[in-house]
């Protein structure tokens, strides 16, 4: 204490330490999180850079260069993954964006039976994938399912949903609607009820009619409730294999696998250099079209 | 008129729902109600006679009580990583929302990656393997942690920052350490977030199948979610089983979505509605 | 007993300064209010004092101890924050108890000191209850009542009574001066109102720009400010300041004049001024009174008759506004001509660096 009048000059690096010593906020606190996350998932998705370039048994692996993606992108099974991924990531979003934003109009408004209209949409989502994908796997049955049992009795005769490979994907596509577009709904009214009654009412004195309230209040200013919609489910989308796996296992065939379901296959196939690769390109996927797409929707969220 | 309208809206939307979203259910009660030989049918009838305690018990004791063991593991899994989820999330989103450095936009960055980036799966077998923790519960355990952390910090660094810094500075005033400060004003006033955060996870980890699929593999460390597919080829033909074992685990989320179905939509439209 | 000595504090975030050293002396037992406008500074310096912020250069005294490097809570104060910061999941009781706990005081001794606590701010039946259970008046008594109970030689208050109503922060500023009689602590008390500082302090410490303006007792900083921030910042409504020109200097009497103001002989040093400097004369609009005879002349723009007294608004010539507040009810007509007058020993003469001559 006697020299620390002193100590203001020369001993401002030690004060500087002490003064990080006792921060309320310790930087330790971060430890426990960030050694498990980098453990975990930071390491492995690093090493998956090199491991995608090697021949791979997890006991020793030899470098082959970008033999692995060559193959990914010549043998025509593998190329339909990827395509698949694509068309399913859209129509999945793209469908709960529609979908979900007619269901959470239609629940803010002044219909009867809100609440189990809600609970209805919503529950789903909480449901086991497998569950869920399992039971439609049934349902869908060309001849045994309910589903074309009853179009039947309207003279309809129904498609082959999950056997014909043309419709395959997009049938698990529509399950995958199915479960999922409670979220897009709920996300959606969480949006609408944040829109100030004001702009209904200036509306309603400028003279809008239902339309012209719904395209220029409503839906601009749901945007940033698209946002999130559309990045959630496409992420989700290009990521998919529960579902898949539940209810086609990528058949018939080839006709509906997805990355995901690939990375899967060629690991129980023991080609784990080929399936780490098939990561790497759900990866750069993701990063290729994911990052322009949320700073898209965010660029326009910001010139409203 | 209008009124009429709207009631007649309401009835088209309570049936188009019913047909589209609660017949799949019913379907599966039905099925869960029925013998084997009426469940091979598949179709929409009403059971001919009350089979489903029949079906439970045939469902439990498969396989040498798999799905107790099932529920077991998937209890214990879903337990301990949600309980370390909260704490470390918790902490993470304390300083995250309180100490302003040049490393906090590194940090985001990595939790928005985190909730993007598919995992690498044969990597992370081969880390797992290294460290002795392949195919054990731990492993499993710390695997949730890992995949669902970016989320829970999300969550908490957004009630975080709504939490007057005075509380700390009162906090430290009385004389509290940071630890104090942490467990004692912080983590109790985070209540709300918290439960929103149990139940959300809670549910996605229960009903996680893929991870589980790569990291847990063998009978003795079946999740509930690995015993249904199990299930689906062994009774390929076995309908009432198959159903029966798909109502058991659908148990667990119902319960929470009738205790919680306010957090949980809180939960997961988070973040939604800013900016 | 613990006085404060405030030597060359300073604080800095990276470049920015903003305090800029602080020399002062706080007795014990003195009720220092630091007061001054919004990032004056005022906020900073008393949680450097309390720790909660880092101390740049200089150092702090509590008591005959230096604390730059002592814990918040080994500093011997406690302080009450503008939001009163109490812990919601907590009852009052806990809430109170909190720091006690901590400092692992036995049970008994613990429940003795926070009932004494409770008696003393008359708020025994409140201590069952949560924080979002009470109105702002009780929440501020249980956060005055946390820092009672420990018993601190030094009471920081950071703006207490800002988010109180205006009738509550009457009684609450009543309540906070016998608090201080009883009690005989030390109290820094940073406001913005200068109500609240000249009716609570001993002594003001004016603080503007990182730096001190001015420290004295209340009537010290009303009847002779330092400065023209001092001037223009104490004394409600403020001081009126035309600026005017030095036309002669007689030892301890100095000539001004200018477009809006009679020639004028001010008491005041006339120390290096000289004839055709820039000055300012400073007069209250208390000390202004209508006479046939005054050194100031305008048109009346805007009158408020509150009843007790007149305040009037008036446009001199140069086009300056300049305020009156007249004794009793004047019915006096807008537009009108007026002129007004003032006793040269209440007028204040400011030189051209804006120091009081």
């Amino acid at each position: 204490m006697a020299v620390s009048s002193m100590g203001n000059v020369a001993g401002a690096p030690s004060q500087r330490a002490q003064a990080q010593k006792r921060s309320p906020y310790p930087g330790w606190f971060y430890l426990p999180a960030a050694i498990i996350y980098a453990v975990l998932f930071l390491a492995p998705t690093f090493a998956s850079l090199y491991f995608s370039l090697t021949r791979w048994t997890l006991f020793d692996s030899v470098f082959i260069g970008f033999d692995n993606f060559a193959q990914f992108f010549r043998e025509p099974f593998l190329v339909k993954g990827l395509v698949n991924t694509l068309i399913y990531a859209v129509v999945t979003s793209g469908l709960k964006v529609v979908i979900g934003m007619a269901l959470a109009i239609m629940l803010t408004s002044q219909i009867v039976a809100r609440g189990y209209l809600r609970s209805v949409i919503f529950f789903p989502v909480l449901v086991s994938t497998v569950g869920v994908g399992i039971t439609f796997t049934v349902l869908m049955h060309p001849t045994q399912g309910m589903i074309n049992e009853t179009l039947a009795l309207f003279g309809i005769a129904g498609p082959g949903w999950l056997v014909d490979p043309r419709l395959a994907l997009f049938s698990v596509a529509l399950v995958d609607v199915w479960k999922g577009v409670g979220l897009a709904t709920v996300i959606y009214i969480a949006g609408v009820v944040a829109i100030p009654k004001d702009y209904y009412e200036a509306a309603r004195i400028d003279g809008a009619t239902k339309w012209q309230n719904f395209r220029y209040v409503t839906l601009p200013l749901m945007r940033p409730a698209t946002a999130t919609v559309i990045t959630l489910s496409f992420i989700g989308g290009l990521r998919t294999f529960d579902l898949i796996w539940a209810m086609t296992k990528g058949g018939p065939g080839f006709a509906s696998d997805t990355i995901a379901s690939v990375i899967y296959k060629q690991y129980q196939a023991g080609f784990y250099g080929l399936s780490t690769a098939g990561n790497v390109v759900l990866f750069v996927l993701i990063a290729v079209l994911v990052v322009p797409l949320t700073m898209l929707l965010n660029r326009k969220q910001g010139h409203e | 008129m209008k009124q009429r309208a709207s009631l007649l809206g309401g009835v088209a939307a309570i049936v188009a729902t019913f047909v589209v979203f609660v017949i799949p259910f019913l379907f599966i009660i039905l099925m869960a109600f029925k013998d084997r030989q009426q469940s091979a049918l598949r179709d929409f009838s009403w059971p001919t006679g009350f089979h489903l305690w029949d079906n439970v018990f045939e469902v439990v004791k498969t396989r040498n009580w798999m799905m107790i063991t099932a529920f077991i593991n998937s209890s214990i899994i879903t337990v301990a990583s949600v309980s370390l989820l909260v704490v470390f999330a918790a902490m993470v989103g304390f300083i995250l929302a309180r100490r302003k450095t040049r490393w906090n936009p590194l940090i985001e960055f990595l939790i928005l990656a985190g909730l993007m980036v598919p995992p690498a799966v044969v990597p992370t077998i081969w880390v797992l393997q290294g460290l002795k923790l392949f195919g054990t519960l731990h492993g499993m355990i710390l695997i949730e942690v890992a995949y669902n952390l970016p989320f829970s910090i999300i969550l908490y660094r957004a009630f975080i920052a709504t939490i007057p810094k005075d509380m700390d500075e009162a906090a430290i005033i009385d004389g509290a350490r940071p630890l104090d400060v942490f467990f004692r004003i912080i983590l109790p006033m985070l209540w709300p977030v918290t439960v929103t955060n149990i139940v959300v996870q809670s549910v996605g980890i229960f009903n996680d199948f893929t991870n589980p699929l790569y990291y847990l593999p063998g009978n003795a460390n079946a999740t509930v979610q690995l015993t249904l597919f199990n299930f689906q080829s062994q009774f390929s033909t076995a309908y009432n089983l198959l159903f029966t074992n798909i109502l058991l685990i659908t148990i667990p989320p119902l319960i929470v979505f009738l205790f919680f179905n306010r957090q949980i939509v809180a939960g997961m439209t988070a973040g939604a509605v800013k900016g | 007993m613990a006085g404060l000595e405030l030597k060359a504090l300073r604080k800095s975030y990276g470049d920015l300064e903003v305090i800029k050293g602080v020399d002062l002396h706080i007795e014990h037992g003195e009720f220092v209010v630091f007061v001054g406008p919004s990032g004056c500074g005022k906020s900073t310096l008393l949680r450097m004092i309390a720790g909660l912020e880092e101390i740049s250069a200089g150092e702090l005294v509590i008591g005959d101890r230096v604390v730059n490097e002592v814990e918040p809570r080994d500093r011997g104060i406690a302080m009450v924050f503008q939001s009163y910061a109490l812990y919601p999941h907590m009852t009052v009781y806990d809430n109170v108890g909190f720091g006690l706990m901590l400092a692992k005081t036995p049970r008994e001794v613990r429940d003795k000191k926070i009932r004494e606590a409770a008696r003393i701010l008359q708020m025994e039946h409140l201590l069952n209850r949560k924080p979002s259970q009470l109105s702002g008046g009780q929440r501020q008594r249980v956060a005055i009542g946390r820092a009672i109970v420990r018993q601190p030689e030094v009471f920081l208050f950071d703006e207490p009574l800002s988010n109180l109503d205006a009738a509550l922060r009457v009684d609450m500023r009543m309540e906070l001066a016998r608090l201080h009689q009883d009690l005989g602590a030390t109290m820094i008390y940073v406001t913005h109102d200068q109500v609240e500082a000249m009716t609570l302090a001993d002594k003001i410490v004016v603080l503007d720009g990182g730096v001190v303006q001015q420290v004295g007792s209340p009537i010290e900083l009303y009847q002779r400010p330092a400065n023209l921030f001092v001037a223009g910042f104490i004394g409600s409504p403020k001081m009126n300041l035309l600026p005017a020109i030095v036309d002669a200097v007689e030892g301890d009497v100095v000539r001004v004049s200018s477009k809006d103001l009679a020639a004028t002989a001010i008491r005041a040093s006339g120390e290096g001024l000289k004839p055709g400097d820039s000055v300012t004369l400073g007069v209250r609009p208390h000390a202004l009174t209508p006479t046939e005879s005054g050194s100031v002349v305008g048109q009346v723009a805007l009158v408020e008759r509150l009843g007790n007294e007149t305040n009037v608004s008036i446009t001199l010539p140069s086009g300056t506004s300049f305020m009156a507040v007249l004794d009793g009810d004047r019915a006096l007509r807008p537009s009108g001509s007026i002129v007004l007058g003032f006793n040269p020993a209440d007028a204040l003469l400011f030189d051209g660096a804006g120091l009081a001559r």
